[in-house]
């Protein structure tokens, strides 16, 4: 099984490389364009959008260290048909492995199959209409059975299935593959109407992230309904232990580019593998209906190359694992003022 | 089938007049008290149309709402609606639009049409039985459902949350309709579908008894027409499923209103068991839908290609497993809620292997019409429509059965557009085509061939453009139940709105067509399809007198479906 | 009522018959339906299903302990508070490594920031839910309601241990930390039932 999975991979790696080769020039142009963002970012005015938590930490050293990435086109967002009517028509770039693959497998298996299955009918029902309509054919045949073609369409659907399952499977396995023990975990809270995002490993930093209005997000020239004041921001590249919960009622943490979605719901915990591949903004949307103020809070995740997160944990007055832990009953007393938003 | 007809009006000579097989009752006992099959099949069609307008209407309201991106008219709703003037409330009322159009078309208008409007009226006939078996009871579910659609109605103008009405979805989940709902608005809601359910229930029972005790001498269970078959399937499915949703959502109201904790983790409920009850009713509740229709396209593929149903019995058995895995299922619509993988493996296996019977029915009804001698009248055209509709959105519903591709569209427009090219493609498709079919047969009168030609085509381009580039949003990550979206989603849901104007547009040629024939149509013969059209109703005039059947017909070997064509054709 | 000619008295009998065998199968899938609840707490509670954690008795522990390899884990603690619900809650520490099999104890604080005594109760899970069937229970605050008085501020332990046997379980393969989590909602007894609020 070992083997044989691990042969597969290898398999479908090197046809998701191929299948991907024709994105890449744009996730690459993504990353170059992200990767000088982030030095240059002290010299971004004011926007010191991390207030929540910043009563925590008077002490906290540059309180400016950090600005919000600015997003890059087309990249964690939907495109519009205007910008490029192909991509408008299709799944967003995906940004992590699983969502890679989630990806090709639907390019290259599903959407081929299902294609193909709706044209064939298609096509049948135009041959029976052109041949066998009245005029074409004025007698009608009396044949009710056919035990060979009945036994071939049964199979042979039967046989597609399988194909579809065998990668849909993997699909399945890989994105139940476990968080390693030092993942960082960042714990989602769904309220009403509202995203809070707490970093337990991180000296209890809570992020309550609201949306933008129009003119706010335009402004910080992000996209309106998107955006939102303060991100969940994440370490690029490393594996992260995404854990969601909701305190009211059922809420869902969802960022098509990620090709993650997991319910919030409340009294349990659940909980996720999500590795970024490169840094970027990527925007999400709450995907379980939670009442009057649903599609008003927007889920952002912006990933940092690894020292700029820890640089931004800092800014929020947190710490890093394995750094003296000083401090750490300071932060839940600030959470009821944090809470009121909404 | 010529010769049952004729010894079956030997015995029943119309020469004579009104013999009393054509007695009618006054007007508020045939109408209010109704006994008769044929009456109350004619009002639960005549209530499904009129639900099928409001659930319509509200649609209507969406695709005018999100035409644009941002908010336009959702205010003034909430206000006509007696609501405040605040945001919220307007928001509320989206939730509340999207709830009433989900129940409205779901246990208003499709279940109504099908099973009460077109089982009730065609079962009877078809299996050769005077009447139901239990023909007040009838008369009950009926009503019942009536109260229910009554019951929804009002529950939009009381309060439920930050506004009138009740806005929890159509799934009802908890907690969002429990302590997330606050008013009465949802417990309306909730007793709606307690009232329509009851009479499903009722209903079923009887489609059931009828079936299986009031068969016609030699009507065996081989023998009966494929609808009546997907009649008692549906039956089934209705028995078995909608007890459980009757005890969630009763489960529901006492969360709400006498403090059990069924669903509320705070008193030790788990509000996702509410979702695995609700599902183990919902998967069930699609097929119920569905099969009906199923059954229909068969009647009329075989009527118009002139040529018995092809593989009739692996037709009755496909709707019978697609029954049975029905029940099985139900998770497939969970897949984000926090399932194990090996929960999660099971469900996408099971849901694939749905694929199968589905696809032995789409390719029999193809070779049923192939080597037929194909008309083109219009149930014709809605079948073939439905032929190909709902084989783009079966193939949907293989993508979305993959739980790893689901964490992406789970939620998405791409559902939203999988279930319209199954229901309102599939399901209404098969109504209408159903509805054109049969019409002649209950009013008596003939339809325009050239409005319902035009209806199914301006039809056919409406729906298309309002759901196929849903795809295209629910890919792009647009999430479903938003009354307000970002700018890039802007231009498919324009397009998707300009396809619900053309839809409405072709809806008129309907109204048009019933008007114009019940005013001025052509007299309809018993038989005005043919030599195709072998099933019971067409040996009866148009339309079939009060009471049928009095004596009943003998079935003879011509009806076996397995070679059902009389000798002497 | 106008109905169609009578039907001979036996076929109304037989209808009636099946009529009623069908009205019985509504019936029993209604039971069915209610059935459900406890059946779907049973369940998950036998099989861990959903991150169900398990009840040990002190036997179980001993033998757990008894067949403890050496081998650690790691273990997350995590707290939530649910709406409505005035309290602090948090675990003492995020995360301990323990050795499988081996008893261990974590504490929880929680503390009541209003001005009325509140009754709490906690619902709980573990992640990945396949570790529910594994992870034990001795002790834990969550079997009872809590009560805090205003300002009142408890420690709490939970005592438990990590089953041996998951290292035999492919499911579990792979798995490095199991967080355990808590969720404290404010107890739905009417005397006390939280303000019901539109927000």
């Amino acid at each position: 099984m070992g083997q044989r999975d691990t042969r597969m991979k290898n398999a479908i790696l090197a046809v998701v490389a191929a299948g991907l080769a024709a994105l890449t020039p744009l996730s690459v142009a993504a990353q170059d364009a992200a990767a000088p963002a982030a030095p240059v970012a002290a010299e971004a005015p004011a926007a010191t959008t991390a207030a929540p938590a910043d009563p925590v930490a008077p002490a906290a050293p540059e309180a400016s260290a950090y600005t919000p990435m600015k997003p890059t086109p087309g990249k964690g967002m939907p495109t519009s048909y205007e910008d490029d009517p192909v991509k408008s028509l299709h799944f967003q770039d995906q940004y992590s492995a699983n969502g890679e693959y989630a990806l090709w497998m639907h390019d290259v298996i599903l959407l081929p199959v299902i294609t193909a299955i709706s044209l064939l009918v298609l096509a049948l029902l135009l041959y029976v209409v052109v041949r066998f309509n009245r005029k074409a054919n004025p007698v009608a045949s009396k044949t009710t059975h056919n035990t060979m073609i009945e036994v071939v369409w049964t199979i042979l659907p039967v046989i597609i299935l399988v194909v579809i399952a065998v990668p849909s499977i993997t699909l399945l396995a890989r994105q139940y593959e476990t968080p390693p023990a030092n993942a960082v975990t960042i714990k989602a809270t769904g309220y009403q109407w509202y995203w809070g995002y707490t970093y337990p490993d991180h000296g209890e930093i809570e992020v309550i992230s609201n949306m933008l209005d129009e003119a706010a997000a335009a402004k910080s020239g992000e996209p309106h309904q998107l955006a939102v004041d303060n991100r969940m921001v994440v370490p690029a590249g490393v594996p992260l232990r995404i854990q969601t919960t909701a305190s009211d009622v059922i809420h869902a943490f969802a960022v098509p580019s990620l090709w993650f979605k997991m319910d919030a719901v409340p009294g349990r915990l659940n909980e996720k593998l999500l590795t970024i591949k490169e840094p970027g903004v990527y925007y999400g949307q709450c995907s379980e209906l939670c009442g009057a103020r649903h599609g008003y809070m927007p889920i952002v995740v912006e990933a940092l190359p690894p020292a700029e997160f820890a640089a931004w944990v800092k800014a929020q007055g947190g710490t890093m694992p394995g750094e003296a832990e000083a401090a750490p009953a300071a932060a839940p007393a600030a959470e009821p003022a944090a809470n009121t938003a909404g | 089938m010529a010769t049952t007809a004729e010894g079956f009006d030997a015995h029943h000579d119309h020469a004579h007049g009104h013999d009393h097989a054509d007695h009618k009752p006054g007007f508020f006992a045939r109408w209010f008290m109704s006994t008769n099959h044929k009456d109350i099949g004619t009002m639960y069609l005549i209530f499904a149309i009129i639900a099928g307008i409001v659930g319509g209407a509200i649609s209507g309201i969406m695709r005018v709402e999100l035409q644009e991106p941002g908010i336009q008219y959702l205010q003034w709703w909430a206000q006509f609606m007696g609501g405040g003037n605040d945001l919220n409330t307007a928001l509320h009322m989206w939730n509340v639009f999207i709830t009433a159009h989900g129940l409205i078309m779901v246990f208003f208008m499709v279940m109504p049409a099908m099973i009460g409007g077109f089982g009730n009226w065609f079962v009877p006939l078809m299996i050769g039985a005077p009447d139901m078996a239990f023909p007040r009871m009838n008369n009950v579910s009926f009503w019942l459902t009536v109260a229910g659609f009554f019951s929804l109605l009002f529950s939009l103008f009381v309060p439920g949350g930050t506004g009138p009405g009740a806005g929890t979805g159509w799934t009802v989940y908890a907690p969002l309709s429990t302590t997330g709902s606050v008013g009465p608005a949802v417990d309306f809601a909730i007793f709606s579908l307690h009232l329509a359910g009851a009479g499903s229930i009722l209903g079923a029972t009887n489609f059931i008894t009828t079936i299986f005790n009031m068969r016609a001498p030699g009507m065996t269970l081989h023998k009966m027409p494929l609808f009546v078959w997907s009649v008692l399937v549906t039956a089934f499915l209705l028995l078995l499923a909608l007890p459980v949703l009757a005890a969630a959502i009763t489960m529901l109201l006492t969360d709400r209103n006498f403090g059990t904790t069924f669903f509320n983790p705070a008193g030790g409920g788990d509000p996702v068991l509410y979702q695995h009850l609700f599902w183990f009713f919902g998967h069930p509740e699609v097929y119920i839908m569905i099969l009906p229709g199923f059954g229909m396209i068969s009647q009329i593929i075989a009527t118009f290609s002139k040529k018995p149903v092809f593989g009739y019995l692996g037709m009755a058995y496909a709707m019978v497993a697609i029954g049975v895995v029905g029940f099985i299922v139900w998770a497939h619509h969970m897949y984000t809620v926090g399932l194990d993988v090996n929960t999660k493996m099971y469900f996408t296996a099971a849901t694939m292997v749905i694929a199968v019977p589905t696809g032995v029915k789409i390719f029999s009804w193809i070779a049923t019409m192939w080597g037929g001698s194909l008309s083109f009248k219009s149930p014709m055209v809605w079948s073939m429509g439905f032929i190909f509709l709902f084989t783009v959105g079966g193939v949907t519903g293989v993508v979305l059965a993959n739980g790893g591709i689901d964490d992406n569209l789970h939620d998405t427009y791409y559902v939203v557009a999988h279930f319209h090219y199954v229901l309102s493609m599939g399901a209404v498709f098969s109504m209408f085509a159903g509805f054109y079919y049969w019409f002649p047969k209950m009013s008596g009168r003939m339809h325009s061939e050239l409005l319902s030609h035009i209806h199914f085509w301006t039809f056919f381009v409406g729906v298309n453009v309002i759901f196929f580039p849903q795809h295209f949003l629910g890919m792009q990550g647009m999430p479903r139940r938003y009354p307000d979206y970002a700018e890039a989603y802007h231009f498919w849901h324009q397009i998707s709105s300009y396809g619900y104007y053309i839809m409405a547009g072709s809806m008129l040629f309907f109204f048009v067509n019933i008007l114009y024939s019940l005013l001025a149509g052509k007299k309809a013969e018993a038989n005005p399809w043919g030599e195709g059209a072998t099933t019971l109703e067409w040996t009866l005039p148009s339309p079939p007198p009060y009471h049928q059947f009095e004596t009943l017909p003998v079935i003879t070997d011509a009806h076996d479906y397995h070679d059902h064509r009389p000798a002497t054709a | 009522m106008a109905s169609a000619a009578p039907l001979p008295a036996d076929a109304n009998r037989s209808n009636l018959r099946v009529g009623a065998l069908a009205f019985l199968g509504a019936l029993a899938m209604l039971g069915l339906g209610y059935a459900s609840v406890p059946l779907y707490r049973l369940f998950c509670q036998v099989t861990g299903f959903g991150g169900t954690t398990m009840i040990a008795s002190e036997s179980k522990a001993a033998a757990a302990a008894a067949a403890a390899t050496g081998q650690k884990i790691s273990i997350r603690f995590d707290a939530t508070t649910a709406m409505g619900m005035p309290w602090t809650f948090h675990p003492s520490q995020a995360t301990d490594t323990v050795t499988i099999g081996e008893r261990d104890i974590a504490t929880y604080v929680a503390r009541n920031n209003s001005e009325h005594t509140i009754t709490g109760v906690a619902t709980f899970n573990v992640t990945p839910e396949q570790a529910g069937k594994y992870f034990n229970k001795v002790q834990c605050f969550c079997f009872t309601e809590q009560t805090l008085a205003p300002g009142q501020e408890v420690t709490m332990p939970v005592l438990y241990f990590v089953d041996p046997a998951m290292l035999n379980d492919p499911n579990m393969k792979g798995v490095e930390q199991i967080t355990l989590s808590y969720t404290f909602h404010r107890s739905e007894t009417p005397a006390d039932a939280a303000p019901k609020s539109t927000n």
